[in-house]
């Protein structure tokens, strides 16, 4: 398999993920929960798979099990109006907890996996062709997740409504809209695709059930959706470079280079996140395209 | 009725457990049974208070930044990072008397671990860096680096090619008491806790953190100078977790090695919120969570479940004094409306 | 409008009011900050409900509950504060809150619309453009084509020329005219005396909530305005001991502070105050007054210019060096700022000065003194507390204000800035802090006041400047006041070198 089409594989989980979480911020609410919704996705799926042998069902699952975690997230963040941060934090915990607790049976075992299939006349198109249109569903999904997401986020009402929550929610509620909805909305949404992007992990990218799947991936999502400028189509480009870093990462070791001390490789997704970081802080003070002003800030009627 | 809330949730976050187990097979009674049994026994007594002894450092450590609202996630980074520092003093002073190595490796593991801590400080203090990303980050920027270490340079040639280095020399191991694995580090640890409260409550720091933890702009306007105190508070935050590194290498496992601590820095975040961010409180509680982890073992060991229930355990207890936390808050709001 | 009556806790901000408007009229609606003009409005609006009073719109009596009901009826509001959402474009802004269309946002069909009325009454926008682009004028225009795009036959106007240029104020005044033209109705509210009366065709004058008069275009006078708008109503009078002024502890040379939106706040002003001095800086808030306190307290940073205390440049001073230096800072914002409100009475009354002996001995606090100081501060003060160790947050508006003053006047300050001490206080309150205010200025300090209230500003100062639009446009001492050209000068009419 080429360097670009592994790129493309082990960038769809952060398409996947990134995309939730923008709405989810966008809406005003930050969410630390991915990691852990991440790792209960990729367990769901691999056990419905593993029992039922239904991948359909067990996509469903998963992105149902990334729900359930969301909405305790939504419940303390928006209608109890807990500090975010801790909130998010202990569903990672929780998330990763319950996919070790419940996923020990399934330590080593394999389960059937989602397979490719090429879109006829694309895949011919050379190099492109079979980079990106000889891939699994999950991948056609997830591109075109970001496509049409960027359309309704920029182009339709419930997009505006959304960001406009997440900017000055008490405008948004004195013209009358329900910004706890929109919140609730945009926080389930964040966690059905972080559920969706772990069942990508244990359905398609690993062979076998290991704990600890997710290595890190849930937080990266985060790091992503600030560089992606909270936009769905950056994080496309954000989402490709992260995965072209792990795909150069197996390449290398594969090739002999740096089987000495593979750490260091292993390292680059963290520290290109951290070096991203600080130039997008540096960017941001200057452009005023930034975050979402009243993110981490629970809303409340009446507070201004 | 600011200790019964939590008490409650705290019971009710463990109990709500039950149906995990039974969905894994398992009777909760049996369960509840072993994790109860840890707390009843000398053995597991003793055991919870070894395992709290790097909680305690760690959390205590976390109550300064989160005290400003700075959120310090990388607790557990900052504890590999003491560790590894701890070690490196073991490889070049090994045949130094114990009192100056052990010394030696105490402050080298604070400073290593201080420094960790500096970095994400300094980032969000003259950058505004997202501080939860960056310690996040580099947790496994240390992790890796020691698995590096481990794996590689340090590894030892009689390890059957397993990730640890030699076993410590007996001058690099802390003093214990005997029967128990219980170190020296528990005093460390309760010294520190009685530090940072004092600093908390008795210094001019302790003051400026609570200014800053209720608003910059009010810290601005009373002189804060919030570079100077992020540094401070992070450089002691971090170092406190690296000494809880190298109690772990010098007191319990004697050695460096892959996975050296599994958790403990996520687990003081934890401990420190629900201590409400009082270093005296997280001692209890951190013995409390050092049990949980001995039960964790038990658990794994007599009916076969995975070492992640712990885990579990904290999140759901965590998530039920949030909770209940902020019905408080709301029945407060409303008796005064 | 009739008999409208709107109150607030401890204020009734309209009382039983009486505004009418015809169509095609715009009508000028005169009064100083707290007067009651944009609380009046906003009860038009649908933004605030009365407790007494009624609204009748051509003719029929309605009930305005909500700005949408208030949209509905073809009443629209341009606020002093745009209700924009930054990085949003013109176009979104306009469409938020609307019910059509539902899901897909047609965004060629609305920019035409937007663009044809536009084009109509020449306010040029473009409709792709982000609002963190444009400039105060251009944000202007956007909030006025969200209120004609619904259909507004109504427009409300709330200090609009306040963030405009001269040419962007001929501009909006054109447009006004147009719109009366077209048998629209514009109110709009203002202090500012030239521009009410050029473009208005009746003007009604408000003051501390109640109507004063109302007056036709014919009738027009500024100077009769100016007395109407500021009264001759004095409260009392305190005992001020004539003192001999000594030499300057603080001089300002030229200084430039920009403001939150880009704009200059405080343009190449140049001030002195005097040991044993009180400068009253009287003016309608929003004129550069707080930016300047800031920038002298070290909150805000110095764009060009000298600061200087006692003879020394403060201006780049970090603020912990200007609190050590002797200068004394009650802020406008005393919740969030000033006096934190999670912390004790006690905290906060060593806020600012914790830093020093005998509160801490650069490690250790003194708890022992911090106590007796808060003990002697809330006697001496008559701070009403349960106790020293309640929250901040469990005092009264006044409580407050004492708690702030009793910390900041306690430590012997060379230099006092204080904006707006006694607003929101009642009548003892008031008197108290300004008994204290002049005890300083007797003992030797040098004080800076901002204020809006002209008795006050006369009462206690013993030289006066006016502010408007960043400068200063006129210095006199106390005894030299006219009542008049001040409301002139605040009016903006006036400059007095």
């Amino acid at each position: 398999m080429s360097l670009l089409a592994h790129t493309v594989q082990a960038g769809t989980p952060f398409v996947l993920g990134t995309i939730g979480e923008i709405y989810a911020e966008r809406s005003g609410v930050l969410n630390l929960g991915v990691e852990g919704m991440m790792a209960m996705g990729a367990l769901t799926a691999f056990m419905t798979s593993f029992y039922t042998g239904n991948l359909g069902l067990a996509i469903v699952f998963a992105m149902i099990a990334g729900g359930l975690l969301s909405l305790i997230h939504a419940f303390l963040s928006i209608t109890m109006r807990a500090n975010q941060i801790v909130s998010g934090l202990a569903i990672t915990i929780l998330g990763l907890g319950l996919s070790g607790f419940l996923g020990k049976p399934m330590i080593g075992m394999t389960a059937p996996r989602l397979g490719s299939f090429s879109i006829p006349i694309l895949a011919e198109i050379p190099v492109v062709g079979p980079v990106l249109f000889s891939q699994d569903v999950l991948v056609y999904a997830s591109i075109l997740s970001a496509l049409v997401l960027w359309f309704v986020l920029f182009k339709t009402r419930p997009g505006l409504n959304a960001r406009s929550a997440g900017e000055n929610p008490a405008m948004a509620d004195s013209l009358g809209l329900n910004v706890y909805l929109i919140r609730y909305v945009c926080v389930l949404f964040g966690g059905v695709m972080a559920g969706l992007a772990g069942a990508y992990l244990s359905l398609m990218y690993t062979p076998l059930w290991i704990e600890g799947m997710t290595a890190g991936r849930g937080w990266i999502v985060i790091a992503l959706t600030i560089f992606a400028t909270w936009n769905p189509l950056r994080a496309l480009l954000g989402a490709y470079l992260f995965g072209g870093v792990y795909a150069l990462q197996f390449r290398l070791q594969a090739i002999g280079i740096g089987t000495q001390a593979p750490q260091f490789l292993i390292m680059l997704p963290y520290l290109t996140a951290i070096v991203g970081l600080v130039v997008i802080s540096a960017e941001a003070v200057k452009r005023r395209i930034g975050v979402p002003a009243a993110l981490g800030l629970p809303y409340v009627r009446g507070e201004s | 009725m600011t200790i019964t809330v939590p008490v409650i949730s705290l019971v009710l976050g463990f109990l709500s457990a039950a149906p995990l187990f039974l969905a894994v097979g398992v009777n909760p009674v049996l369960a509840y049974r072993q994790v109860l049994g840890v707390f009843l026994d000398v053995d597991g007594l003793t055991e919870s208070l070894t395992r709290g002894i790097p909680l305690l450092l760690a959390s205590v450590g976390l109550c300064l930044p989160f005290k400003m609202n700075f959120w310090n996630i990388g607790a557990e980074g900052q504890l590999f990072m003491g560790a590894f520092g701890a070690t490196a003093m073991v490889f070049l002073l090994p045949e130094s008397s114990a009192f100056v190595l052990l010394g030696s490796m105490m402050i080298v593991g604070f400073i290593f671990g201080g420094i960790w801590g500096l970095v994400p400080g300094y980032l969000k203090a003259r950058l505004e860096v997202n501080e939860v990303l960056s310690t996040l980050m580099l947790n496994f920027v240390a992790i890796l680096w020691v698995d590096y270490l481990v794996y590689g340079p340090w590894r030892d040639p009689k390890g059957f090619g397993f990730p640890l280095t030699p076993m410590f020399p007996p001058n690099a191991r802390l003093p214990w008491i005997p029967g128990t694995r219980i170190h020296a580090g528990l005093v460390v640890g309760l010294i520190c806790a009685g530090l940072v409260y004092v600093f908390l409550a008795r210094t001019k720091w302790g003051y400026e953190l609570k200014v800053t933890g209720e608003s910059r702009l009010a810290a601005k306007y009373a002189g804060i100078n919030y570079l100077k105190l992020t540094l401070l508070v992070m450089f002691i935050s971090g170092g406190l977790a690296g000494l809880a590194g190298m109690g772990l290498v010098s007191g319990i496992v004697l050695r460096l090695r892959h996975g050296i601590s599994p958790g403990y820095g996520f687990s003081a975040i934890i401990i420190a919120w629900l201590a409400r961010l009082n270093p005296l409180a997280a001692v209890p509680v951190s013995i409390l969570f050092g049990g949980l982890l001995v039960a964790g073992d038990a658990l794994q060991i007599g009916l076969g479940l995975a070492f992640a229930t712990s885990l579990v355990f904290q999140a759901l207890i965590l998530l039920f004094v949030v909770g209940g936390d902020m019905l408080t808050r709301y029945k407060m709001a409303l008796t005064w409306a | 409008m009739k008999e409208i009556v709107k109150k607030f806790p401890g204020v009734v901000a309209n009382d039983h009011i009486n505004f009418d408007l015809g169509a095609g009229e715009v009508h000028g609606l005169l009064g100083e900050n707290g007067a009651g003009k944009t609380t009046l409005m906003n009860v038009l609006y649908g933004i605030l409900r009365p407790e007494e009073g009624d609204i009748y719109i051509r003719g029929e009596r309605v009930d305005i509950g909500s700005p949408r009901e208030a949209i509905s009826l073809g009443i629209g509001m341009v606020h002093q504060n745009f209700k924009l959402v930054e990085p949003h474009t013109v176009l979104e802004n306009i469409l938020l809150g609307l019910k059509e269309p539902a899901f897909l946002l047609n965004l060629k069909d609305a920019a035409e619309r937007v663009l044809e009325i536009s084009k109509r009454y020449e306010l040029p926008v473009d409709p792709k453009a982000r609002i963190w682009q444009l400039s105060m004028g251009e944000r202007q225009r956007v909030e006025i084509l969200k209120a004609l795009y619904r259909g507004a036959n109504i427009l409300i106007l709330d200090e609009p020329t306040s963030v405009l240029t001269p040419p962007e104020t001929r501009e909006l005044f054109r447009f006004i005219t147009q719109m009366a033209a077209e048998g629209r109705s514009v109110v709009f509210i203002t202090h500012k005396l030239d521009e009410v009366m050029a473009v208005s065709d009746r003007v009604t004058v408000l003051r501390a909530g109640r109507n004063v008069d109302t007056v036709d275009r014919q009738e027009l006078d500024k100077t009769k305005l100016a007395s109407m708008m500021v009264g001759r109503e004095v409260l009392f009078t305190l005992q001020k001991n004539p003192i001999a002024a000594g030499e300057p502890v603080l001089e300002i040379d030229k200084l430039t502070v920009m403001g939150d939106k880009g704009l200059a706040a405080v343009k190449n002003l140049t001030l002195a105050i005097r040991k044993r001095e009180i400068l009253g800086i009287a003016g309608i808030a929003g004129n550069g007054q707080r930016e300047l306190t800031e920038a002298i307290a070290g909150m805000r940073p110095v764009a060009s210019g000298q600061i200087r205390l006692s003879g020394k440049e403060i201006g780049r001073e970090s603020i912990s060096r200007r609190i050590g230096g002797g200068i004394a800072y009650i802020p406008e914002d005393r919740v969030g700022v000033a006096a934190p409100q999670g912390l004790t009475v006690s905290q906060d009354l060593v806020l600012r000065r914790y830093r020093e002996e005998p509160f801490s001995n650069g490690v250790f606090l003194n708890q022992h003194e911090i106590d007796s100081n808060a003990d002697t501060l809330i006697k001496e003060f008559n701070i009403m507390v349960s106790g020293k160790d309640v929250p901040a947050r469990t005092l009264s508006g006044g409580n407050l204000q004492k708690l702030i003053l009793a910390r900041e006047l306690s430590g012997n300050p060379k230099l006092i800035v204080a904006a707006y001490p006694t607003r929101g206080l009642d009548v003892g309150a008031t008197e108290y802090v300004r008994s204290l205010l002049l005890k300083q200025r007797d003992t030797g300090a040098a004080l800076l006041m901002v204020s809006e209230d002209l008795e006050e500003i006369l009462s206690l100062s013993d030289r006066i400047a006016v502010m408007y639009g960043g400068e200063i446009v006129g210095t006199f001492s106390a005894s030299e006041a006219n009542i008049e050209e001040i409301g002139l000068m605040m009016g903006g009419s006036l400059r007095k070198p």
